[in-house]
């Protein structure tokens, strides 16, 4: 009934206009308004199709003004959200091609619980009662804020000591790597931290011209325990995606929306692969392979990393045949792949301390040991991959953690090289190392290597811009490091957060080479980052989806940068599915031009305003 | 009896304070707690001069069975699939026999087990 009457006060007369553009079914247009009668600056305002499959999102220039159009038909649901208010929901049916007039009303809060629930993962665990900060923290940030969110709805439930205890035994059955002095530090302060009660946090999410002209697209993919690890815009501009949990491949066509799914080929091993002794979860990871990360190479064929069989595997989009390589006897866990100038793939093999480098023409396997950085690090590296065939042999035990040293050293004793990525200008190879906190270069021709330590801690997925300049996401510190190969120089930079006290974890970036933009996960306040080198500005994008934890960024043609919401499990996202994701920098202001130029059609000639008196300005493709 | 000589002493010694330090190791990481009882036991047996051919293959089985680890993680690709299992036990047979700290000491006490005063002592018993 209140619903109704919000729809009654603020909803006006539509005004339909006929669109001449196939590709757009309803359009809106309005301004969103805070409680007070003022502008909403930079809230979301989002319209989700009729199926509830997928969802547009635009963002509110500085006069409250919004603009969307749609390619969605039938009962729409339209809502508006700013961090701090209530959002405003309302379902209406849209004529084929009209455009409604829908001015949108933010209220406050009803109850503290209500503002509470609203805020990010990051206000919550912000909060967090560290004896030792400096001490303690960065086992969590590193180990719990791996693969989700802690402090979101899900992650927040109260629990005593040891029921903490219990559900961070079952993350090192998911190769969580804390020592039992780190997992009993961490279950303590949960324990006391997470107490059910309501906190009060100003959140902002820093509104901005830049995001006035973005809008976001989101597919939903799966159901709650599909585990999309990585998504990458192929050739084709479809958005491929490996669901490492169930051996599955998903395919999504932006263009019409529909999605397929490619099922990985069977391999001769026992659920969770060369991991079947970890306690990995049924419902999420029922596979054998474990596929994990894309690259393309010219031919079109799709390389993707498989890290819980340690295979490659290609896939052609075109006859969808899959082709398994094995990588070597001792490789475990392949996870970022790149292919160089030369179609070589390269990818990094996380425990064991390796780099696999795939010639895809002679089909030569060659797998490059990387320094182990300490003669306990060595130990750990020569010792790991035994360790987890020891656990196979006795599966779904975990027995290995009874006999690995990270428990009493933590996962710093391991280098676990991570991210990886191709120079453009001398075709070097780069890593990061994440608990090792280095990055090296492998010289493509020699295999020579040389590393550097980083001035922030767990480098994770670095990428070149065109110059050749290495940006590098510092998940544990919350930073973004840039790293000059020719003066060997660090530049860093830390990352703003959205509220007092919080941090930022930022898991992985990708450079759109034409503007030189850093696009960055910013994973524990559900926003998407973007920096410009030139003004060392960071600009965001909120989701418009609470709990959003992204991993690889892939740029398509038309400009968007497009990603997977994979926070594990999915079921704790807001929609309860994982989703494909790519936000078109400048989408919402093309949605208002586009608008304004049909309106201005509709006018008699003589009427019409030029396009620099509406101030427009059409974005070259 | 004669008393034991001081070599004896400072191994049994090493073992207790091998089997301590791995014992803790054992706190975190409980499969290090087999290796550290089985340094406890060969320090008393050491001590105390007791079946030291029962120690001696002890010690014999713990260095084999480093050494092969060692030797196949390093240089084990011909084994191909096959490494990690060969790994994988020699391990497993290097902990039940005392674990990576007792192959440090191993082979000077297989030298002092020669000593004659274990002799005496073995002639003692029977």
């Amino acid at each position: 009934m209140t619903q109704l009457l919000r729809v009654a006060l603020f909803l006006l007369p539509l005004t339909t206009a006929t669109i001449t553009a196939s590709a757009y079914a309803a359009a809106f247009k309005g301004k969103v308004a805070l409680p007070d009668g003022k502008p909403a600056y930079g809230a979301m305002v989002t319209v989700t199709d009729a199926t509830r499959e997928q969802r547009q999102t635009v963002y509110t220039a500085s006069d409250g003004s919004y603009v969307i159009r749609t390619s969605y038909a039938g009962g729409l649901t339209i809502r508006a959200r700013l961090a701090g208010y209530e959002d405003f929901t309302v379902t209406q049916t849209v004529p084929a091609e009209g455009v409604a007039q829908l001015d949108l009303s933010l209220r406050q809060f009803a109850s503290l619980d209500e503002a509470s629930n609203a805020l990010s993962a990051s206000a919550f665990n912000a909060r967090l009662p560290w004896k030792d900060l400096k001490q303690d923290r960065p086992a969590f940030i590193s180990q719990c804020n791996y693969c989700h969110q802690v402090g979101n709805a899900t992650t927040r439930m109260p629990m005593s000591h040891q029921e903490w205890m219990t559900e961070i035994n079952k993350m090192e059955g998911l190769l969580a790597m804390v020592s039992q002095r780190q997992k009993a530090t961490i279950a303590d302060v949960l324990s006391r931290g997470f107490d059910a009660k309501p906190i009060q946090a100003v959140q902002s999410y820093g509104a901005s011209p830049e995001l006035a002209r973005g809008k976001v697209t989101e597919w939903l993919v799966g159901d709650g325990y599909t585990f999309i690890h990585d998504a990458d815009v192929a050739g084709d501009q479809k958005l491929y995606g490996t669901d490492e949990g169930h051996d599955i491949l998903w395919i999504l066509d932006r263009t019409t929306g529909k999605i397929e799914q490619h099922k990985l080929p069977d391999i001769d091993l026992p659920r969770g692969g060369l991991f079947s002794g970890m306690q990995l979860p049924i419902g999420v990871f029922s596979g054998k392979h474990g596929p994990h990360s894309m690259a393309q190479t010219k031919d079109g064929r799709i390389w993707i990393t498989n890290a819980l069989s340690s295979t490659l595997m290609s896939f052609d989009p075109v006859t969808k045949v899959f082709k398994t390589y094995q990588v070597g006897h001792d490789a475990l866990y392949p996870h970022t792949v790149r292919v160089d100038q030369n179609d070589i793939v390269w990818f990094t093999i996380v425990a064991s301390n390796q780099i696999g480098r795939f010639d895809p023409k002679t089909e030569e396997m060659t797998v490059l040991r990387l320094p182990s950085n300490g003669f306990i690090r060595w130990t750990t590296d020569m010792l790991f991959p035994t360790l987890m065939r020891i656990g196979s042999w006795f599966p779904d035990q975990a027995v290995h953690l009874n006999l690995s040293t990270h428990k009493v050293f933590g996962y710093s004793i391991l280098a676990f090289p991570y991210g990886i990525d191709v120079n453009p200008v001398d075709g070097s190879i780069w890593y990061a190392k994440l608990y090792a906190s280095r990055i090296g270069r492998i010289d493509s021709t020699t295999f020579e290597i040389t590393e550097w330590d980083t001035p922030m801690k767990g480098p994770r997925r670095p990428r070149f811009d065109a110059k050749g300049i290495l940006w590098i996401p510092a998940f544990d510190e919350g930073g973004l490091m840039r790293f000059d190969p020719s003066t060997k120089a660090f530049e860093t930079y830390v990352i703003p957060s959205v509220g007092k006290g919080e941090y930022e974890t930022p898991y992985a970036l990708n450079v759109e080479r034409t503007s030189g933009d850093i696009w960055l996960a910013a994973n524990n306040s559900d926003r998407i980052l973007r920096f410009k080198p030139a003004t060392k500005t960071f600009f965001s994008y909120p989701s418009p989806t609470r709990v959003t934890v992204l991993r690889d960024f892939s740029f398509a043609k038309d400009g968007s940068v497009c990603s997977s919401s994979s926070n594990l499990p999915a079921y704790a996202i807001e929609d309860a599915r994982p989703s494909f994701i790519c936000v078109d920098p400048e989408g919402g202001a093309r949605d208002r031009e586009d608008l304004a130029h049909q309106a201005d059609q509709s006018r008699p000639r003589a009427n019409r305003p030029t396009r620099s008196q509406r101030g427009g300005r059409r974005r070259s493709r | 009896m004669k008393s034991s000589p001081i070599t004896v002493t400072i191994f049994s010694f090493l073992l207790a304070v091998a089997g301590l330090l791995t014992g803790y190791i054992g706190l975190s990481a409980a499969g290090y707690l087999v290796p550290a009882a089985a340094l406890f036991v060969l320090a008393a047996l050491h001590w105390f001069g007791r079946i030291q051919r029962f120690v001696a293959g002890v010690l014999i089985v713990n260095l084999s069975s480093g050494l092969l680890l060692v030797l196949v993680l390093a240089f084990g690709a011909v084994l191909g699939a096959r490494k990690l299992d060969v790994s994988g036990v020699a391990l497993l047979v290097n902990l039940l026999t005392g674990g990576p700290l007792l192959g440090l000491i191993a082979g000077p006490l297989l030298y002092v087990t020669r000593h004659e005063w274990f002799r005496a002592r073995q002639t003692a018993v029977a």
